[in-house]
């Protein structure tokens, strides 16, 4: 017995709504608890990043960004109980082996160095890329100085002020975290102290 | 080119079979004869390649404009199940003996997750509308790859002597563990 | 009329080794593949198939009169996507971490095509109870195969169960080739043999 179309279209569209009206309620009732997740997780990664913040204030500024949608691009101003700028923290990002990784970073603009490195998200190879989630990479990015750029370099020690070691085995990995600094510093210097200017390169 | 890597990383580097263990279901039903393994991978491809034309259409101009990503996921499915379904109707349009080859499994390419994984993936990866062509055409040529390098290898395996118990299923897995580890010599293959 | 009429435990148990969707009927392989490299992440998954099976069946069971057969496999699909999605939520906003980690996973719930399997083959034809009965055991059925791969793989890979270390880096190298691709292929066909083993020396005893 055929069924009439009527019915096909009854029966799907019924379904359709429910289906549809369960989602759309159970996301406005658990959507809050899903931006605190986030707030809470990327307070972490500020506080990380740098030192002796308390608190932070947000700067936020809308810029043209890849593919001509408009990017807001966030600048963390870590304040200590004083009330005094400790330094300033942003995400960044590069293309690792597996997908994007995406750090905390925390600038003292003062000293034109790194106060710390946090990897919020990545998906690299267990073992031996997702290494840089580990104190022994992340640490080499305290103090780490920004002139001319960041560098890194392969089984040796660094050599100067800007350089950090790659892990052994997984070069792209680090790469992707060094470039993903750079690319994203030039932006946030420009943002907060348009006078400021790094060597390009 | 970003496109080009974009397209090796999924076909080879990436494969979306043997990295991502996606495509499983018709890897191990199809890949005995290597004829059927290559036709059920270009008419993967096809798929592959309009999904990500039609997930990233729905995404930007349905889902984020009107705040509903929370359907992404229904949507997506459905509309996978619509495009196979057409492509099912074309098939048997325009090459009847295709059509049969295929047989029941055209119909399975809407639960082979490659298809619903690659529209996800793109959408996580922020891909733009060409990169998410490239990348839906890279799943697709990748998995068309694996099958029918599985396919070669299953048919030698007829005349070996496989202990009862490993027959099948087992085998198949254990195979393509070993090509999984060979794939991941392709890491490195293009520097980023 | 319900073809064979089972006890509600039968429908449960088949699940869990003669009809076991992954082992057996060989569904569902490629997330038991792709989760699996710790035991919480097979545990989590497995609970969230459990949910997302039970649900749909349930669902399924209840309108299956009311639903025509030629939108069926349409209506199925709304279905099971919308309690995965409900799933995936869920474990964003209660478990971040997880949710982190099993990343896209949790929305492939959807092609797992045992859920499909047993609306289609199950729940379109008999009542609410045999069909979340039928519904359980398949998942319980899916999330002991999950969580002994997760429990090898583990074990070997990280040289951990559930993040309690067992065996410290001093005593024993992880295989770090377990926690990657190959590990979990090999891992999951050994196991699916050694099923194939322990089924045949079953029926061997019984005859």
């Amino acid at each position: 017995m055929k069924s009439s179309s009527a019915s096909m279209i009854i029966a799907l569209s019924v379904t359709a709504v429910v289906v549809g009206g369960l989602l759309a309620g159970f996301y406005h009732l658990v959507h809050p608890r899903i931006e605190e997740n986030r707030i809470a997780e990327e307070r972490m990664a500020i506080f990380a990043v740098l030192q002796g913040a308390e608190n932070y204030d947000i700067i936020e500024k809308e810029i043209a960004g890849a593919r001509g949608k408009k990017e807001a691009v966030r600048i963390f101003k870590g304040i200590d109980k004083e009330g005094k700028t400790v330094g300033y923290a942003f995400i960044a990002e590069g293309p690792g082996f597996q997908g994007v990784i995406k750090m905390m970073v925390g600038l003292n603009i003062g000293s034109k160095k790194l106060s710390g490195m946090n990897v919020l998200e990545q998906v690299e190879t267990p073992g031996l890329g997702n290494k840089i989630t580990e104190e022994r990479f992340t640490s080499q990015f305290k103090n780490l100085s920004i002139e001319p750029k960041i560098e890194y370099i392969k089984n040796k020690k660094p050599e100067k002020p800007n350089q950090i070691q790659a892990i052994t085995g997984a070069t792209i990995s680090s790469k992707a975290v060094v470039n993903g600094v750079n690319n994203r510093m030039k932006l946030i210097l420009d943002i907060l102290s348009p006078k400021m200017k790094i060597k390009e390169g | 080119m970003k496109i080009i890597l974009i397209f090796i990383s999924a076909a080879l580097i990436n494969n979306f079979v043997l990295a991502y263990f996606l495509g499983l279901c018709p890897f191990l039903g199809v890949s005995k004869r290597s004829d059927t393994a290559l036709n059920m991978g270009l008419a993967t491809t096809f798929v592959t390649t309009l999904t990500a034309v039609i997930t990233w259409l729905i995404n930007r101009y349905l889902l984020e404009r009107y705040n509903l990503l929370f359907l992404q996921n229904v949507t997506f499915i459905l509309a996978i199940a619509a495009l196979v379904q057409l492509v099912e109707m074309f098939i048997k349009k325009t090459s009847i003996a295709l059509y049969r080859s295929l047989g029941i499994y055209l119909p399975l390419i809407t639960t082979n997750c490659i298809v619903l994984g690659l529209a996800l993936f793109a959408v996580i990866r922020e891909y733009t509308f060409i990169e998410s062509v490239f990348f839906g055409a890279g799943a697709g040529v990748g998995f068309t790859i694996a099958l029918v390098i599985m396919s070669g290898i299953r048919e030698e395996l007829e005349f070996a002597d496989v202990p009862e118990v490993l027959r099948g299923a087992p085998i198949t897995l254990l195979l393509a563990g070993m090509l999984a580890l060979a794939f991941m010599g392709f890491a490195g293959l293009l520097s980023v | 009329m319900a073809p064979s009429q089972k006890t509600y435990f039968e429908e449960f148990k088949k699940g869990i080794l003669h009809e076991n969707p992954v082992a057996v009927m060989l569904l569902g392989i490629c997330s038991s593949l792709a989760v699996t490299n710790t035991v919480k992440n097979s545990l989590a998954m497995g609970l969230a198939v459990v949910f997302v099976t039970v649900a749909s069946s349930a669902l399924v069971s209840l309108v299956r009169k009311f639903v025509p057969g030629e939108v069926r496999i349409a209506t199925y699909i709304v279905i099971i996507s919308g309690f995965v999605t409900l799933a995936d939520l869920f474990f964003k906003a209660f478990f971040p971490g997880i949710s982190k980690t099993l990343g896209p996973y949790v929305p492939l719930i959807v092609v797992n095509c045992i859920i499909m399997a047993r609306a289609e083959v199950h729940a379109s034809k008999y009542p609410v109870i045999s069909s979340i009965a039928d519904a359980v055991g398949m998942g319980v059925g899916y999330t002991w195969v999950l969580l002994a791969v997760g429990t090898v793989r583990e074990i070997l890979g990280f040289g951990s169960i559930f993040g309690f270390t067992i065996l410290s880096e001093k005593v024993f190298n992880p295989w770090i080739v377990m926690i990657l691709p190959p590990g979990a292929f090999i891992t999951l066909g050994l196991l699916i043999g050694l099923i194939n083993y322990i089924k045949s020396r079953k029926h061997r005893i019984s005859l």
